[in-house]
């Protein structure tokens, strides 16, 4: 490559310095209002250092469904996540030891349709599904379609873990006597337990973050998750509630953020994809 | 303890390739059992058909007299190293070795103190709490060996258990594995595709070759006397030198295509004419250490051109380009017809 002249560095390096900022700045902002905003006697739509109170907590510990609404989303994200890695795991095993004509082939297109199955295009098949099968306005409902719609990535990201597992391993524990749960549980389980932290997270994060099937699914309010009933807070002219959606908002980002460092410092996150470490 | 027998074992995998063919095969009670070949000649299938990790196709695997063919592998009463050792990631060594007792729910305080007396056995005792990524080659191999042991079984299996160490410890762990399964006792079969490991562990050993076995004995049987062309061949670090031969005419061998078989330790090297000699001129000298291994070109009587190795002994190395003879010792020149060993070339010519 030529080298380019001085001043023509400089320019480069403040083109790039500026176009940096710009978008830090675009994605930091909505955060530090997050971080402002529920501190604030009168929060605004814009970020702004507050007058402080934590009045704003107490009105939301007044509001009968902000904290239900929490433990509906943890219920609704651990069944979730119980039932994707689960499922995952054993089905990724199973698909990087046994041959399976079309493997791969299955697997992109399962991938390719499972953003369809908790994606808008199907909201109606999917709400009458539930119907026929009586699970509306059941937590299992929800549960099932979520598991249905994430597995497919789970066991994508899983099955990268599982060939990376010398099948040497497996077959030392069967000469040993190991039968096959014995050998998933003492030896595949321990060995791909970074990946089941991952995709353990990442269930979690995606029910967390997931609105259109608990409201599509879900009648009761009192089984509403935080998501959904986020979108109830309004005044009584119709205006967002600004005070109390800040502070809900900062609550609801909490266990996410927690479990996300938590986990990635306890098993640190690694996706090979292809890559040798 | 136990022998092992194989009877017409056969195995062809999903595609068709038939890595066992037909195999017959004795290997005896507390004997160190070498199977040795080139790459893909089925020896590891045959470990592994032994272990249970791979199914017979047809045939029978015995071992102690029990037919076990269709036994999986944990019921066999077998103990397995690996070639990459396959010690588990995620347990400490004392762990790794109490794995099998593990599987047999021992408690745990119970099995941990018979891993460490497994351990110190093998000379690990400092290494119990290390992950097996914390030890070296060496280390690992013993714990691998440990983790076997630990098992109490009737017979030991190892897949290249040399391989995957640097030269230098090859050589150490060489005599620690030979003196360790005379210490034990216990039937050991090894694969290998060094023929010098071979020979140099082996009380017994096989060679191999496209499915079949093509030579079984000891390792002194199967270098003085190579049964076929392959095992001559394939067997030794300096290759046999492997001449056409002609019969003189009358004898009964006449018109066969015969080689003339004679290993470069087996001849003696002068540089004065000697009688029933090859005579040549020095091509080469590759000096081997003490020895020199000197390639003679045959000019007047043998082949055109036809070379010959003779290993020769540090006090008489030759020069390039002088004229030298070497002459093969008392019966240990070969004459194989059709690639199948007939006999010593004297008797076979007299």
């Amino acid at each position: 490559m030529a080298r380019a002249t001085p001043a023509r560095a400089v320019l480069h390096r403040i083109g790039v310095a500026v176009f940096v900022s710009a978008v830090l700045g675009f994605f930091s902002l909505p955060l530090l209002w997050l971080a402002s905003a529920p501190f604030d006697r009168d929060p605004q739509i814009s970020a702004s250092l507050p007058r402080f109170t934590l009045d704003n907590f107490r009105a939301l510990l007044d509001n009968p469904y902000a904290l239900a609404s929490l433990r509906n989303s943890a219920l609704l994200a651990a069944g979730t996540a119980a039932l994707v890695v689960t499922a995952a795991a054993l089905a990724a095993y199973a698909l990087s030891r046994v041959r399976v004509p079309g493997r791969d082939a299955l697997l992109y297109l399962l991938l390719l349709l499972s953003s369809i199955i908790t994606g808008t295009a199907a909201m109606v098949p999917v709400f009458l599904l539930a119907f026929h099968l009586h699970l509306i306005d059941t937590r299992l409902g929800v549960v099932l379609v979520l598991t249905g719609g994430l597995l497919p990535t789970a066991i994508f990201i899983l099955k990268d873990f599982t060939d990376a597992t010398p099948p040497s391993y497996e077959e030392a524990a069967r000469v040993f006597g190991a039968t096959p749960l014995q050998v998933l549980r003492h030896v595949v389980a321990p060995v791909i337990r970074p990946g089941l932290a991952t995709v353990t997270v990442w269930t979690v994060a995606q029910v967390w973050g997931d609105f259109l099937m608990p409201f599509l699914l879900l009648r009761d309010p009192d089984k509403a998750p935080a998501a959904v009933v986020m979108y109830t807070f309004y005044t009584e002219g119709g205006q967002a509630d600004l005070p109390l959606l800040s502070t809900f908002s900062l609550l609801y980002a909490l266990p996410v953020v927690t479990m996300y460092l938590f986990v990635s410092r306890r098993y640190g996150f690694r996706f090979h994809g292809g890559i040798k470490h | 303890m136990a022998g092992i027998t194989l009877h017409a074992l056969t195995k062809v995998y999903p595609g068709g390739v038939r890595a066992l063919d037909a195999l017959d095969l004795e290997i005896r009670n507390g004997e160190f059992f070498a199977l040795l070949g080139p790459s893909g000649c089925g020896k590891t299938t045959l470990l592994r058909t032994v272990a249970g990790l791979e199914t017979a196709t047809s045939g029978e695997v015995r071992i102690g007299g029990a037919d076990v063919t269709r036994l999986p592998p944990g019921r066999r009463d077998v103990g397995m190293v690996f070639q990459d050792y396959a010690l588990f990631p995620h347990m400490d060594v004392a762990d790794n070795i109490a794995y099998p007792q593990r599987v047999r729910r021992v408690p745990r305080a119970e099995r941990r103190t018979a891993a460490a007396g497994v351990a110190a056995e093998l000379g690990l005792d400092g290494l119990l709490g290390r992950r097996p990524g914390e030890l070296s080659g060496g280390q690992q191999q013993r714990v691998a060996l440990a983790r076997a042991m630990a098992a109490r079984p009737r017979v030991f299996l190892l897949d290249e258990p040399l391989s995957n160490l640097d030269a230098r410890l090859r050589l150490e762990a060489r005599t620690f594995l030979k003196r360790l399964q005379n210490e034990l006792g216990v039937t050991t079969v090894f694969v290998t595709h060094d023929q010098a490991e071979a020979l140099a562990m082996a009380d017994r050993m096989a060679v191999m070759e496209g499915g079949r076995i093509r030579q079984v004995g000891t390792p002194g049987e199967v270098f003085r006397r190579p049964a076929n062309l392959f095992v001559a061949s394939f067997i030794g670090s300096t290759p046999m030198n492997l001449l056409p031969a002609r019969a003189a005419p009358g004898l009964a061998t006449a018109g066969d295509d015969l080689v003339y078989g004679v290993r470069p330790e087996y001849l003696d090297y002068s540089d004065e004419p000697l009688d029933g000699a090859f005579a040549g001129r020095v091509a080469v000298v590759e000096n081997l250490g003490s020895t020199s291994l000197v390639t003679l070109e045959l000019g007047r009587d043998g082949g055109a051109g036809e070379l010959v190795h003779v290993v020769v002994g540090e006090e008489r190395e030759p020069r390039p380009g002088a004229r030298g003879w070497a002459r093969p010792r008392p019966g240990r020149a070969l004459l194989y017809r059709d690639g199948e060993l007939v006999g010593a070339a004297e008797e076979a010519v007299a």
